[in-house]
């Protein structure tokens, strides 16, 4: 890079950072971290009181010490597995279009004009990763021998080393051109040698980086080696900058745009497709099974929107189902997990189900997305969109069995365990996703509702509408995945698990109900709302003027 | 201009295809373009213009092939110092002002004396009076305006152009034609793909391409441009 070209881009940078900096307004700011510092210290102060129920006997920690490293391992083989199918398919950088534009394109070396937007990546999946070890680790750290802090610390290292995979292997795949096909073989691999390790107990390829988890307790300095492969693959990958795709930049760089400020309007909806787009998801050109012509009986509205949320459904690409099923054996591990008492778990449940909610409900999604269609049919939009979550709610039977096997299976494999899957499965994977349809429904535009309501809220009002708008699905998905407390509260008790689990079942179910209900009459709800109001301010104009 | 090297085209491609999994962009292409040739490359929507040129521009990875811009590869150090591309769909960074853009594009390019240029492309696209204003605020016209401003202040050998008149008032159409003329006139290569059969007439080499392969290569005045840009 020439001296001259060196200097125009620190130039830009410094007067891009003055602008920005011009432009910001402090107070908003100021405010948005507190919000976020109070619900997010908040939630984990929650969280980790939660945890009470005691130290571990000395056989459950005998067996965390055995098996601790190969399940931790797990997540640094998905971590790997994201990390090269991330970068086959142009991950993990994205620049600003105009950087493309203008900067790519200029006679510049752009292993160096990469190094601050690489570094950077790099920087916010390291901190990331090390908090969210560091929370998981205190945790740990209140049922297993060893101090707080140095659990902390030691889920912080963990946690950072699976940010340096990532990240390393993302740009490694990348700047070697890895094919995509390749890409998904190898982290396929690791991910099922390593799953063989957690099941059979042989040794598996990322025991060392998962043995960093437990450094809180015991330390083996051989675990360093894992630290040190995550760091060369991430130097490595910053050397080769100069080989990135700038097609892969130009694809990315518009995408990504749109997804800050979907995530900036906590349009999780949108995230999610855009997310898709980055990793050039498409649906399928043909359907899996082509639906035969429509009968006269399914000429009626109900059979036309079931028939159009299956031509939807039979199109997802198999990378999606395949998430979607990995996302129900999640929850059927994490259901395992509370009934074994490790109660925030059913939280953990309630995050996956929301996301396989908005996965699944993509026929319901696709008709909020083309608001003025649906407005242009001659039905309630109500009748419409509670028709929409029908073929999704069938289609989600499978992911219930795979979910159910998996909670079973993780508890042992009793008759107790695998009745209990079965009656909570299907309602409990249903009842997750109603958080998704809850968010997804929610973010339809309203015709009785302005956008400008929220701008003349005092601050604190908008700030809580705010933090309910982000929160509340989850915690319609959370009301129903907790279901799982009954079963257990019946297990310790030492009564009927079935009857208990029926019971949870039936509350579920209920919730799923109203939430369908919810969704067919929120228009005519907020109609008749809003002309109630009417009606009041009316009234009282009509007192102030017979009064004047 | 930057230094030019005698005997290489100022574009050439080799064998350079796309495909977007199973559906062919553009067939096997070879196509040599010598230094100061005025060509104009035209087709139906979807023919493969833009995926030409974003190829040529070392935007878009050809399926094989290759494409050379001054006889170095694609994307290279040379090659961007010799291309400059003005896309269809213009980007600029939301905190930077008109002036600042331009400032910042021609210091990339090594260009040290660039206020008089910038000054006289702002006055004749006549943006003068926007030069402090952020282009991501313009219309669309204006922000064509704007990109070919920046297109045109640094030095090139080839301009790569991608549909330049969409969005332009009569003013503004008449300002490009005479820049792309006064660029020709120094002996830059151009290349404009473009939907105004008007603007045809005025270039030497006419290049036309139906469902990603070229139907038509020579001279303008020899070819029916309204049933070449028909799909087939």
């Amino acid at each position: 890079m020439s001296d001259i070209s060196l200097t125009a881009l620190r130039d830009l940078r410094r007067t891009r950072q003055k602008h920005r900096l011009g432009n910001l307004d402090w107070f908003e700011a100021a405010y948005r971290a507190y919000l976020w510092g109070g619900f997010g210290g908040g939630s984990i102060l929650w969280i980790s009181s939660s945890v009470k129920d005691g130290r571990v006997n000395e056989s459950t920690a005998a067996s965390v010490l055995q098996h601790g490293p190969a399940v931790l391992g797990l997540l640094v083989a998905i971590a790997f597995m994201a990390g090269i199918r991330g970068g086959a398919q142009g991950g993990p950088l994205a620049l600003e279009a105009p950087d493309v534009a203008f900067v790519m394109l200029a006679p510049v070396d752009r292993r160096r004009a990469l190094m601050r937007p690489a570094t950077q990546r790099l920087r916010s999946a390291l901190f990331a990763g090390a908090l969210a070890g560091a929370i998981v680790g205190q945790l740990a750290g209140r049922r297993l021998p060893g101090s707080l802090v140095a659990w902390a610390a030691a889920g912080a290292l963990y946690g950072a080393t699976t940010a340096f995979v990532w990240v390393g292997t993302a740009l490694l795949a990348h700047t070697l051109h890895v094919p995509r096909w390749v890409a998904t073989l190898l982290g396929l691999a690791a991910v099922a040698w390593q799953s063989a390790a957690v099941a059979w107990h042989i040794p598996g390829p990322a025991d060392t980086a998962g043995s960093l988890g437990l450094w809180g307790w015991r330390q083996h300095p051989v675990d360093l080696v894992a630290v040190g492969l995550g760091v060369v693959a991430v130097v490595t990958g910053f050397v080769l900058l100069r080989r990135i795709s700038l097609d892969a930049l130009a694809r990315r760089s518009a995408l990504v745009a749109q997804l800050r400020f979907a995530v900036t309007m906590q349009d999780l909806r949108t995230v999610i497709l855009l997310r898709r787009q980055l990793n050039q998801e498409h649906t399928r050109h043909r359907p899996y099974v082509r639906l035969r012509p429509a009968r006269s009986s399914h000429s009626g509205i109900t059979g036309t929107v079931w028939r159009r949320g299956w031509y939807g459904l039979l199109r997802f690409p198999i990378t999606r189902l395949l998430r979607m099923a990995a996302l129900a054996i999640g929850m059927g591990v994490l259901q395992a997990a509370v009934v074994r008492g490790t109660t925030p778990a059913f939280l953990g449940t309630a995050v996956l189900g929301f996301v396989l909610g908005l996965e699944v409900m993509e026929p319901l999604s696709q008709e909020v997305d083309q608001a003025d269609r649906a407005d242009a049919i001659p039905y309630p939009r109500g009748e419409i969109m509670s028709r929409h979550l029908i073929a999704p709610a069938v289609a989600l039977l499978p992911f219930a069995v795979v979910a159910g096997a998996a909670a079973a299976i993780t508890l042992g494999g009793t008759t107790d365990a695998i009745v209990g899957a079965a009656i909570l499965a299907y309602p409990t994977v249903l009842g997750a996703a109603t958080g998704g349809v809850v968010s997804i429904v929610r973010d339809m535009p309203s015709p009785f509702s302005s956008s400008n309501q929220q701008a003349f809220m005092p601050p604190e009002m908008a700030g809580f509408t705010t933090t309910i708008r982000l929160v509340w699905p989850i915690v319609v998905s959370a009301l129903t995945t907790c279901s799982v407390l009954l079963p257990r509260l019946a297990l310790r008790h030492g009564d009927s698990t079935t009857a208990a689990a029926m019971r949870a079942a039936l509350g579920v179910l209920l919730v799923v109900a109203l939430t369908g209900y919810w969704v067919r009459v929120r228009d005519a709800l907020r109609a008749r709302i809003r002309a109630f109001m009417e009606e009041g301010r009316a009234y009282s104009s009509g007192q102030r003027s017979s009064a004047a | 201009m930057t230094a030019s090297r005698p005997g290489v085209a100022a574009l050439s491609t080799h064998r350079l295809s796309k495909d977007y999994g199973d559906r062919p962009a553009l067939e096997p292409l070879d196509l040599e373009v010598p230094e100061g040739q005025h060509v104009a490359l035209v087709g139906h929507n979807g023919s493969g213009k833009t995926t030409l040129l974003r190829m040529a521009a070392g935007l878009l990875d050809p399926s094989d092939g290759e494409v050379r811009i001054m006889g170095h590869p694609s994307g290279s150090l040379g090659a961007r110092r010799s291309l400059s591309w003005l896309s269809d769909s213009p980007t600029f960074y939301d905190d930077l002002s008109l002036w600042e853009h331009l400032e910042y594009v021609a210091r990339l390019h090594g260009v040290q004396d660039w206020n008089d240029k910038a000054e006289e492309l702002l006055t004749r696209l006549q943006l003068s009076g926007r030069r402090d204003d952020v282009p991501t605020t313009f219309s669309r016209g204006l922000r064509q305006k704007a990109a070919i401003a920046l297109g045109m202040v640094r030095p090139f050998d080839v301009l790569l152009v991608d549909e330049p008149f969409v969005g332009l008032d009569s003013n503004g159409k008449a300002t490009l034609l005479e820049l792309l003329d006064e660029a020709a006139a120094v002996g830059a290569t151009l290349l404009v793909a473009t939907h105004e059969l008007a603007f045809v007439t005025r270039v030497t080499r006419l290049l036309a391409l139906r469902d990603g392969a070229i139907v038509y290569d020579g001279p303008p005045a020899d070819a029916d441009v309204h049933s070449l840009v028909l799909p087939a």
